[in-house]
């Protein structure tokens, strides 16, 4: 993980991943929710059954992109039952295009990039 | 962060949770999996598309062959409504499947957005219904209403469409929109039965190429994300 790979041609700059974003599982909740409409939400068990998520998993991985800011949870009352709605946020929305655009400058530019904390 | 070396190596989708993913494998992921929820969530359009298109072209078809003097094949006309109920009340179940099913779950501008619409195709169903009782009640001819309401069921379906394209800034959509009103408008210059002829092939035959179209447009913009 550590020596980044430099070239004197092409100085390059390895793109930060979100390390938020990169882990596999909220990777899924997030462009899950990304499809959805800005300003549209989606039911806890609705989100379960499309990410494919057991209840437990699901509210860690939205307890940590919470925390990051990219999903907002809202509890409610829908016909006197608790419901608990999720949606991505301005923050998440942008989180996840700048995550795709570093991974894209990643595959494209690898062989010629250096790390960003090498300061070049 | 992601080592260099797992930058270099495109691999598959499917990770182990929490294990950071290599590069390739992470963009196919985000790809196949917009795909995935997208279909999930918004149903799949072309799917309705082409049981609408089926149902005019087997529907109308049967209708033109039972009633045209020059038809090689012999349709009772019994047989022809029934096979022009069938397809329809099939595509509306497809269609109706297609779009409750998926956004259950969902609240938001989008949601309200898709029920209003597909709401308005049952009221403009409803009132088109309506409007030829009335029509026949007031005294037109059989032969005409033969003429007019199927014309008139493209077409109001074609305003539809443009509508839904409008809604969904979808330029394709508007178009088979405009181009389904055209059809349904034409199709009366053909006179009776040939409008059946017309309806079914150039309106259900366009619904039927939309519905590839869309499907090859869906491939290469996910292919190009």
């Amino acid at each position: 993980m550590g020596g980044g790979v430099s070239t004197k041609a092409a100085p390059a700059v390895i793109p930060r991943l979100d390390p938020i974003i990169h882990a596999q599982p909220r990777l899924r909740v997030v462009v899950a929710l990304a499809t959805l409409g800005e300003r549209d939400q989606i039911a806890f068990p609705r989100l379960q059954e499309v990410v494919g998520m057991t209840a437990g998993n699901l509210s860690t991985h939205l307890r940590k992109l919470e925390e990051a800011a990219y999903v907002k949870v809202e509890k409610t009352y829908r016909r006197r039952t608790p419901v608990t709605y999720i949606s991505l946020t301005r923050a998440g929305r942008r989180a996840l295009e700048d995550y795709t655009a570093a991974l894209q400058t990643l595959l494209t530019e690898a062989p010629s990039l250096t790390r960003e904390e090498d300061g070049s | 962060m992601i080592s260099p070396e797992s930058a270099r190596s495109p691999g598959h989708a499917t990770c182990p949770d929490d294990a950071s993913p290599s590069v390739g494998a992470s963009l196919s992921f985000i790809t196949a999996w917009r795909r995935q929820t997208a279909r999930r969530l918004f149903g799949n359009p072309e799917l309705v598309l082409a049981a609408w298109g089926g149902a005019w072209l087997l529907g109308f078809g049967a209708c033109y062959l039972a009633s045209s003097p020059r038809s090689a094949l012999a349709v009772p006309g019994w047989l022809a409504y029934l096979v022009l109920g069938v397809s329809c009340a099939t595509a509306g179940v497809v269609s109706a499947v297609e779009t409750v099913r998926p956004g259950r779950g969902v609240v938001g501008p989008s949601r309200q957005v898709t029920t209003l619409y597909w709401w308005s195709w049952l009221l403009a169903t409803g009132g088109l219904c309506l409007l030829m009782l009335g029509l026949g009640r007031a005294g037109l001819s059989p032969a005409l209403l033969s003429l007019a309401w199927p014309g008139l069921a493209v077409l109001v379906s074609g305003v539809l469409y443009a509508v839904g394209g409008a809604l969904w800034q979808d330029r394709l959509y508007y178009a088979l929109g405009a181009w389904t009103v055209a059809v349904g408008a034409a199709s009366t210059f053909a006179g009776a039965p040939g409008n059946l002829a017309v309806l079914a092939l150039a309106g259900g035959g366009g619904l039927l190429v939309m519905a590839v179209v869309m499907v090859a447009r869906r491939t290469n913009r996910w292919a190009e994300a």
